[in-house]
This record gives structure tokens, C-alpha cells and sequence, in this order.
């Protein structure tokens, strides 16, 4: 009787462990939601009746600025395995650092941290027809973090004896660059957050690229500081910032600043004044919020 | 005393036997077929479970299930060679094979496209994930969806080289269909990746839950990926005819000069011998998503080991975080494999995945391989030369006094 009972113990386990697939459980649709659903999809195109959203947009244009720095402790950048081409990557034992926190030791200022406008009304000006470049040398992106504006021509070039190839996540810009040379490229839609370049041919070398249409985008310099000019003025702007290590979702850099509504999702909102030069002053980022 | 009285025992037996029976007929149930959502890109964006929900919501209404698909016409599929293709194995009225998806693709490319089949796991390379939107072997540029002609010229020969195998055997109205299956499972898996990228982009106000408008999801979310593929036709790379009066033996000197200089810099990757032995530890973009997802985990536990004290508030966003890295674990557990790298190709075999044919291998050149680190050498090589490095590629295999000086084609094992 014992024995029966093991065994049938055992197989009940093992029944029960069969049924059970490691894989984590997902949400079921509500059917009757998507039946809805369809019916509106099914009704033409416009003639839905469509809430006109009343764009509300002032005159004249302003700027924003202010510098980023950081307050924790940012050690020492890891040395990148640079284990090709080494006759021109390491080249005189030169060692290639990871950038991905480059805090300045004097000013404390975080560099590479990116901010956007999410939606504007207005553009100032017309996008640029010069190229920008964006090059390459000693197997290192010379730009860590490089905007455009779509449309915007940009040269991507390659200032080393050897071949690289420049992959832009997300795009499907991925081009071989001859040694010494440059090819055109002309983003031609946004990225939403900033997006990664890399090398396939040496894959330590990366770098985030970010196009938007209207071209307010601004990436903050060494020391920290950021400028973006010509904004529409008299109406509400929200901006979007980023940091490549930030905790927050996509990078997003959340920061405790109830005076710009600063949420979580890294945005925070404010209003120009024609003319006005507004200055943020120092936005401190605390360690917390450098993740990975 | 025994602590076991036997009618006690034969009370417990009973129970036992009961919950046997009870378990195994869990077991044998069959539900419907349903789509898997994209647990591992909603993961990522951190969704809750009602915005996961949602997402399942839409994509029904859009779609459909496996056994019942639906095509909006914004989606420009055929739903009536769709259904040929979906639901269960089984014959119609007059004898004609119906399920055809399920019966020759799902086992690897899953029900949902996902690349998540019962036999995925055991295949090098893995089958290809549709949802993406990204295609290998085409005859369209890099940012280009594939044409019909292209999937179905996959559907005939298979991949060589992969666990892909040829259909040739199916009816050219069963591929046609299974074609159409593949670009809905596409559509369907790209419109799912932009809803829940979309939660992200959304304004405060409205309050995590994304537009339910036409207007929104149809033309903004779906219209959009649809139009892709529908554009696919006009997007043909020109190729234009090789050089008449070539000199083969110049040719392939001068495509032999290419490859190993720095203008095309096949060398880098496929290696010195062509043996695909240069840059070997790279992932292709469905690998490498897994690969950053699992840095990323790994990097918040360090932090989170390392990190200690602070006010409340930070113990409890970390508490949060390490909960966020608990349950990513265990998504990527079930929805994912194991990262694999991507080795360049062995040039010497004479396998070409994408197609032998000369012009197969100037698409590959011309427009790299979307997906993978094989970049473009448009713009950079010209056509002609573009030429030189095919007629360099396809005398590999019979290159037998390369450098081994061996009198048999060189594979990699006269290297390794």
C-alpha cells in the first residue's frame, strides 16, 4: 500500500511538472473591447469625427539653457578589449576608454546627456543643406553622441588608414567607409530616443546618434552645458532627456524636480517668453539615476 | 501504532489518484490556438499588465486569432489565401489542404512568428523571428521588406546551409498562400512592437493607456508598416548587366584586390582565407537584442549589490527595479534563447543562404544583409566592381592551390 502510494505520489509530481512550462503567463484580450474595436476600424477613413485638437502657438522665439552635473561618484572608465587592427587601435599603447559617463573632474559637468523637444508648432529655420560630419579616428567614434535634424546631409567619414563600417541601429544605414573617405547620408526620420552606431568590423567602437524633424535637440557639451536657440515662444514645450546609462526606461533621465514637472519618463515641461533667454541653471543628477 | 491506518492510506491513494486524474486531464485539454504577445519587448518598455492587456486588445480587433485571421484593407493582404494558410490542419469540402502554416512552418517559426517553436531551440541558426519586420534574402534595399517573389523564391529553394528546407513539393497556390501567411505574421508582430513602443512616446495626460481612434491605431500605427511591404515591388535593387567581354581570370584578380583591400574589406570579416574566420564574435540584430537586454539585467543586480543605506525612497525604487530584473528573468527564460553569434560565411563551401545565382550575391554585396553586421557597399564600391568581387567569390570553392596548396576545395577544418 506504501509503495502504491509513492508511486502514485511521484506521478502525480511528475504530471504536475509536465504541465508546467517555465514561460511567464500573458494577459487574455477582451474579446467583446476588440469586437468594438473592429467596428470602428471597419468605419472609412475620416469620417470619424475628429476632435480638432486647437494647437495653441504665440509669436517670436527664445532659448533654453542650462548644465548638467553630476553628483555621485563616477570612477574610473573601464579600458575597452581592443583586440583588432591594433597596429592603428592601440596605436603606441594608446588605450581606448569606455565613454559612456564622462563626468568633468573640475566642474562636476556630465557631458553627452541629450534633450529634445518632444512636439513644436513652429520651426525657425530651414534644415541645413552643409553637411555635418560625423567621423571616425583611431577606431572611436569622434561624437559619442551626435544629432541631426532629418534632412539634414550628413558626411560619414572615416579619418583611419583602415575600414570601418558605420551601423545605425534602427535605420538600416549600415555602409562601408573606406579607408580615408566619407559617404553621404541623409537621415530621413526620427529616432525617438537616441539610437546606437556601432562598428561590426571592431566592435568596441559606439556612439548614439538622435534626428528629429525640427531640430531642437541639443547634447550637453564637457563641461556639462546645454544650449537650444530659437525655440517657439508662448507655448507649452515639453523636452525629453536622455543619458546613455540612466536607470530609467530607454534611458530616459528621471530627476526629483517638481518645479519643471519632471517625471519619471525624463520630461519636463516649461513655457517661453518671446526673447526670453531662460537658464535652468545647474540640474544636478544624482548617482541614483545612473544605472547600468 | 503505525501512523498510516489503512484506511487512511487508502483514503489518501484515493485522493492522490483522483488529483492524478484531475492533472492529466489538464494536461490533454487542447485551447485554441492564440497569439503569444511580445512579453520580452513589453518587459522592456515596463508595461503593466493592463497595457499588456490593451495591446491584446487591438491587436485581436486588427487581426484576429491563429484559427480566425483577420485582414484589415489598410493591410493589403488577401484574407481568403490567409485562411488557407491559418487555423488547425484539416481538409475543406472539396479535399483542399487547409492549415498549411501550422502544418509545415509553426513547428519552428512558432504560432505567432516569434521564432519560438517547439523545435527552435535545437536549430543553428535559429528560424527567423517575423515580428521584427526584418528580412535577410532579398532583391530590395537594405531598409526594403522583401518582395512576394522573394519570400516565395525561400519558400522554393530553403536556406542551404540552415534547417530551412525547400517547399518545392507545396502547389504554387499553397506557397502563394503561405507567403501572404508570413507577411500578416509580420505586420502583425511589427504593429504589436510599435503599440507597446508607443506607450513610451505617450503624453502624461493620457494616463498610460493608449488612443483607441482609428485615426491612431490604424493609420498611424498599422498603415504605416503595411505600406512598407506593399512598397516592396518598386524598390528592386537595379543591377545592372555585368561587363560584356569580360575577362573572367582579370576579373577575379581584380575582385581577389577588393576583398582583401580597404575599399571593400571583405577581409576584416570573412578572414584572410575566406574561410570566415576574421571578426567572428558579432550578433546579428534578433541575437543582439537579447544580448543588451541581459547586460542591462546583469549591470542593475551590480549596481544594486553595490549599492546600499540612501533615503527610503531610493531603497524602495531599487526594490522595484531588482523586482523589474526578476521578472524580465523570467520572461527571457521562456520567450528567448540563448544568444548565439553570428560567424561570417565560409566563402570555400560554395553554400550561398540567400541564393547562389550571380545576381544573388551582388544583392548581398550591393545592399548588405539587413539584420546582420554584413554591411553595404553601395556607394563606396561601384557596380562594376561590385561584379569583380561576385566572379572573386564564386571561384572560391574551386580556389584548390590557395594558400593550404591543397588539391581539394579548402573547408574549415584544414584551418581549425
Amino acid at each position: 500500500m506504501m509503495r502504491l502510494l509513492a508511486v502514485s505520489s511521484i506521478a502525480c509530481l511528475l504530471a504536475l511538472a509536465g504541465c508546467g512550462r517555465s514561460r511567464v503567463s500573458v494577459p487574455v484580450p477582451d474579446k467583446e473591447a476588440a469586437d468594438r474595436l473592429r467596428a470602428t476600424f471597419a468605419v472609412a477613413a475620416g469620417a470619424a469625427a475628429t476632435a480638432g485638437v486647437e494647437q495653441v502657438s504665440g509669436t517670436g522665439w527664445a532659448t533654453l539653457k542650462g548644465r548638467f552635473t553630476f553628483a555621485g561618484t563616477p570612477g574610473q572608465p573601464k579600458s575597452l578589449v581592443v583586440d583588432k587592427d591594433t597596429e592603428v587601435c592601440s596605436k603606441g599603447g594608446m588605450k581606448l576608454l569606455d565613454r559612456s559617463l564622462l563626468v568633468d573632474p573640475s566642474s562636476k559637468g556630465l557631458a553627452n546627456v541629450v534633450v529634445f523637444a518632444r512636439k513644436t508648432s513652429r520651426v525657425k529655420n530651414p534644415v541645413g543643406d552643409s553637411p555635418l560630419v560625423f567621423d571616425q579616428k583611431n577606431c572611436e567614434f569622434l561624437s559619442p553622441v551626435f544629432a541631426a535634424r532629418v534632412g539634414q546631409p550628413i558626411d560619414v567619414r572615416n579619418s583611419d588608414p583602415i575600414g570601418h563600417n558605420t551601423n545605425i541601429a534602427g535605420t538600416s544605414f549600415n555602409q562601408l567607409i573606406p579607408a580615408n573617405q566619407g559617404t553621404a547620408y541623409k537621415p530621413d526620420a526620427e529616432t525617438g530616443m537616441p539610437t546606437m552606431v556601432t562598428c561590426n568590423i571592431h566592435p568596441w567602437m559606439k556612439a548614439y546618434a538622435v534626428f528629429r524633424k525640427d531640430g531642437y535637440v541639443a547634447v550637453s557639451a564637457g563641461d556639462g552645458s546645454f544650449t537650444i536657440s530659437d525655440l517657439p515662444a508662448g507655448e507649452p514645450l515639453e523636452f525629453q532627456v536622455w543619458h546613455e546609462r540612466s536607470s530609467g526606461p530607454n534611458g530616459a533621465l528621471g530627476l526629483d524636480k517638481p518645479e519643471l514637472k519632471w517625471t519619471p519618463k525624463g520630461r519636463f515641461q516649461i513655457r517661453l517668453e518671446a526673447d526670453e533667454v531662460k537658464d535652468l541653471g545647474t540640474i544636478e543628477v544624482p548617482g541614483s539615476a545612473i544605472g547600468t | 501504532m503505525n501512523r498510516f491506518s489503512p484506511a487512511g492510506s487508502r483514503f489518501l491513494l484515493g485522493a492522490l489518484v483522483a488529483a492524478l486524474a484531475l492533472v492529466s486531464a489538464g494536461c490533454g485539454r487542447t485551447p485554441p490556438a492564440s497569439f503569444r504577445l511580445n512579453l520580452v519587448e513589453s518587459t522592456k518598455q515596463r508595461l503593466t499588465r493592463e497595457q499588456e492587456q490593451q495591446v491584446s486588445t487591438v491587436l485581436l480587433a486588427m487581426f484576429g486569432t491563429p484559427d480566425d485571421p483577420h485582414a484589415l484593407p489598410e493591410t493589403g493582404l488577401d484574407e481568403a489565401k490567409l485562411r488557407l494558410a491559418a487555423g488547425p490542419v484539416r481538409s475543406d469540402i472539396v479535399g483542399r489542404k487547409n492549415g498549411l502554416y501550422r502544418e509545415h512552418c509553426a513547428h519552428c517559426h512558432g504560432i505567432t512568428g516569434d521564432a519560438l517553436g517547439p523545435t527552435a531551440a535545437f536549430l543553428n541558426p535559429y528560424p527567423r523571428d517575423y515580428r521584427p519586420g526584418v528580412f535577410k534574402f532579398k532583391s530590395t534595399e537594405r531598409a526594403d521588406k522583401p518582395t512576394h517573389a522573394d519570400l516565395t523564391r525561400i519558400l522554393r529553394n530553403g536556406i542551404p546551409g540552415t534547417s530551412m528546407p525547400s517547399f518545392a513539393l507545396l502547389s504554387a497556390a499553397q506557397i502563394d498562400a503561405l507567403v501572404e501567411y508570413v507577411k500578416y505574421l509580420s505586420i502583425r508582430g511589427e504593429t504589436e512592437l510599435g503599440l507597446m513602443r508607443a506607450f513610451f512616446e505617450l503624453d502624461d495626460d493620457a494616463q498610460g493607456k493608449l488612443p483607441e481612434s482609428r485615426e491612431f491605431l490604424v493609420d498611424e500605427m498599422l498603415a504605416p508598416v503595411a505600406e512598407k511591404w506593399k512598397a516592396a515591388a518598386a524598390a528592386q535593387i537595379a543591377v545592372p548587366e555585368m561587363p560584356a567581354g569580360l575577362d573572367l581570370a582579370a576579373s577575379i584578380a581584380k575582385g581577389k584586390e577588393l576583398f582583401y583591400g580597404d575599399k571593400a574589406n571583405c577581409v576584416k570579416c570573412h578572414g584572410p582565407t575566406a574561410l570566415g574566420d576574421g571578426q567572428a564574435n558579432d550578433y546579428d540584430d534578433w541575437n543582439k537584442a537579447i544580448v543588451e537586454i541581459r547586460k542591462e539585467l546583469n549591470g542593475t543586480l551590480e549596481n544594486a549589490a553595490k549599492a546600499s543605506g540612501g533615503t527610503a525612497e531610493e531603497a524602495a525604487d531599487r526594490r522595484q527595479q531588482l523586482a523589474w530584473v526578476d521578472r524580465f528573468q523570467g520572461v527571457l527564460e521562456g520567450d528567448s534563447l540563448r544568444p548565439r553569434t553570428i560567424p561570417p560565411r565560409n566563402l570555400r563551401t560554395g553554400v550561398y543562404r540567400g541564393g547562389r545565382r550571380p545576381v544573388d550575391l551582388y544583392y548581398r554585396i550591393h545592399a548588405g544583409i539587413n539584420g546582420a553586421p554584413m554591411p553595404a557597399a553601395k556607394g563606396t564600391v561601384s557596380p562594376e566592381d561590385i561584379w569583380h568581387i561576385v566572379n572573386y567569390i564564386r571561384s572560391l570553392p574551386y580556389d584548390f592551390d590557395g594558400e593550404l596548396g591543397v588539391d581539394r576545395p579548402m573547408v574549415a577544418r584544414d584551418r581549425f
